[in-house]
């Protein structure tokens, strides 16, 4: 990466860096605690680098300090910026950075949440992820916060907030919702049918798996990873991967970027073919859903041909992967060839269908400017004109040598997010086809014996967009890993995209954009 | 209308027999691992390597067994990997749905 940025950064605001160290294409810029806000401004506004990641890193026992590192992205030179802030132990707070950057929301309040760091002047400190029965002085990602703690129950109330005048009432739904999907509480505030506001609140199932990932050993964390997210889990499982290879220095062989790569398009065929189908079934065109549905479940089919596995498990490891797919590349070959086929129809039918287009165009937009500030992620960002894709703007497997294209829309509508989505599928396919025309012998894996000590960002496009990982090891153990799932950006998304909308169109809104549970709560 | 029922006859029926007709899962399916008692050598590597820590080994005066729940197998296929004598395999069996949570375990024995 051109020192470009740190040298305007020193320019523009003198002697604030502590410490600089690049490595591969992160390069962490240490800055006095109080220029953290100034700077990532600066980054933000005058850059345009986008917010990726803001976490926290429990490093008292080498220096008395918490870390706070704010990662940028960016995207033109593939490469990341984190601006990083020592913490002492004994003032446990930093300056909020949402009132500049709305994206931090989130970010900010499960730090507080997770390592009782405060960040002060943050527009909404509630908690976020300890619900209100959690005692107020315990905090599960300090190192001193044993992974077996039991605790108990106290009590507390968490406050919504509220929408008042004639004829406004609450409608609360959730977190038991009808139908087999895990839980989150939406509180709708409305007039009549259009909605006024809706607060979401989440994290009811928080699994603590980021202590997890510090409990066992790194040949089972890629196990972990791939079930942070169940229908995501090819994407989490290489991102890991990825992070511990970099940290290596590991190079892995070419048969095993294409096995991934491959891996990776089958993923989200069988999730935007998913998707595509619930977004059918909401708006009540059940013959869509019906063959968008069966045709899921022959990818399905064929993930499980192909690796032994539906949802495609099993198949990452450090190092490349575990099972070479050769011999299966005549039945991929044929099976996407008649899925192009009867995809296309079905969508030419899908598309022209006046009942589909009055429930879905216009519906849940999510302005572009909205979708910035949020920093809205992968197909859901990219229908409101958000022109980012991991797999070309930080290339990793095999997308550096593959040509594919992009599809950016800028309607933020729901039919914008099942456009983006159909023409991805034809990606996907084309990118497997020419993956499987590359395709050389060779191993599938490299053996990595020791895992040295350091720390690396792993990424990749998960079907719902940018997943990151990040990962610093001691010792041939995993110190800490920070786990950013596209969900966690997304869900705050849909408080504004269903503004303005009737209370029914809800459920087509929340499908579209087609948000994990799992992942978010992690 | 016309182009959705022509789309409805050309796909035809594609719904299957099963359960009344029994399904095969493909070749390489990461099904049910089974336990070979006469490979065997209870040396715990299975046990070491198994993600969701759901392989046992036991011993008392009696001799060494081992268990192997269902329960919590994530399929993944460690066990036969890490195995130096070809004990545990993962078949292509499907079916595991019980009524209780012991009749997902299996236990091998050796006495001495």
């Amino acid at each position: 990466m051109k020192s470009e940025y740190t040298d305007s950064i020193r320019k523009e605001f003198g002697s604030v860096i502590l410490d600089e160290n690049v490595s591969r294409n992160e390069t962490y810029l240490t800055v006095k605690k109080d220029s953290a806000v100034k700077i990532c401004d600066y980054l933000y506004h005058h850059f345009d680098a986008p917010l990726v990641s803001i976490f926290a890193a429990d490093e008292r026992k080498a220096d008395g300090c918490f870390k706070i590192h704010y990662v940028f992205s960016l995207d033109k030179e593939d490469a990341f910026l984190i601006i990083k802030i020592n913490i002492d132990e004994k003032s446990p707070e930093f300056s909020s950075i949402t009132h500049k950057i709305p994206s931090a929301n989130w970010y900010e309040r499960e730090i507080q949440d997770m390592f009782g760091l405060v960040p002060k002047g943050h527009p909404d400190p509630r908690r976020l992820i300890n619900f209100e029965d959690w005692p107020s002085d315990a905090y599960p990602l300090r190192k001193d916060f044993d992974i077996r703690t039991k605790l108990p129950r106290v009590k507390g109330e968490y406050v919504y907030r509220r929408v008042e005048g004639e004829g406004v009432y609450e409608i609360p739904v959730g977190p038991v919702h009808a139908g087999v999907i895990e839980p989150g509480h939406f509180r709708f505030s409305v007039a009549g049918e259009p909605i006024l506001n809706l607060e979401i609140r989440h994290f009811y199932t928080h699994k603590g798996i980021e202590k997890l990932f510090e409990n066992i050993s790194i040949d089972k964390a890629v196990f972990l990873a791939e079930r942070v997210s169940g229908d995501n889990s090819v994407a989490h499982a290489v991102a890991f991967c990825q992070a511990i290879e970099k940290i290596a220095g590991a190079k892995i062989p070419p048969r095993a970027k294409y096995t991934r790569t491959i891996l990776l398009e089958l993923e989200r065929l069988y999730n935007h073919l998913g998707d595509i189908a619930g977004i059918a079934t909401d708006v009540a065109y059940a013959f869509g859903a019906a063959h968008a549905n069966r045709l899921k479940e022959e990818v399905m089919q064929l993930n499980e041909s192909v690796t032994g596995s539906r949802l495609l498990r099993g198949m990452n490891t450090i190092g490349g992967v575990r099972r070479d797919i050769g011999g299966r590349e005549e039945l991929i070959l044929e099976k996407l060839s008649s899925l192009n086929l009867d995809f296309s129809d079905l969508m030419e039918l899908l598309f022209a269908s006046p009942s589909v287009a009055d429930r879905i165009e216009t519906t849940g937009r999510l302005y572009n400017d909205i979708a910035k500030g949020l920093h809205v992620v992968g197909p859901a960002g990219r229908a409101s004109g958000i022109d980012r894709d991991t797999r070309r703007d930080h290339p990793y497997a095999a997308y550096r040598e593959l040509a594919f294209d992009v599809p950016v829309l800028k309607s933020g509508d729901v039919n914008a997010r099942t456009r983006v989505r159909s023409d991805e599928v034809y990606e996907s396919i084309s990118l497997i086809e020419q993956a499987l025309s590359r395709f050389s012998d060779g191993d599938i894996k490299v053996n990595i014996k020791e895992i040295p000590d350091g720390y690396a960002l792993g990424y990749t496009e998960a079907p719902r967009g940018e997943t990151l990982y990040w990962v610093k090891t001691s010792k041939n153990r995993i110190e800490r890993c920070k786990v950013r799932d596209p969900s966690f950006c997304n869900w705050l998304a849909i408080e504004y995209a269903v503004l303005d909308n009737i209370v029914p169109d809800f459920p087509i809104i929340n499908k579209s954009l087609s948000l994990s549970y799992s992942g978010n709560d992690m | 209308m016309f182009e959705i029922l022509r789309k409805t006859l050309k796909t035809g029926t594609v719904t299957t027999q099963y359960p009344n007709r029994p399904e095969t899962a493909p070749e390489g399916f990461r099904g049910k691992p089974e336990l070979f008692p006469e490979k065997c050598t209870y040396c715990g590597e299975c046990v070491k390597a198994c993600p969701p820590g759901v392989i046992w080994l036991n011993e008392d005066n009696d001799g060494k067994s081992l268990a192997l729940s269902y329960c919590g197998c994530i399929f993944c296929g460690r066990c036969e990997e890490v195995c130096p004598s070809d004990a545990v395999k993962l078949t292509r069996e499907y079916e595991l749905a019980s009524k209780t949570k012991d009749d997902l375990v299996t236990i091998i024995r050796r006495k001495i």
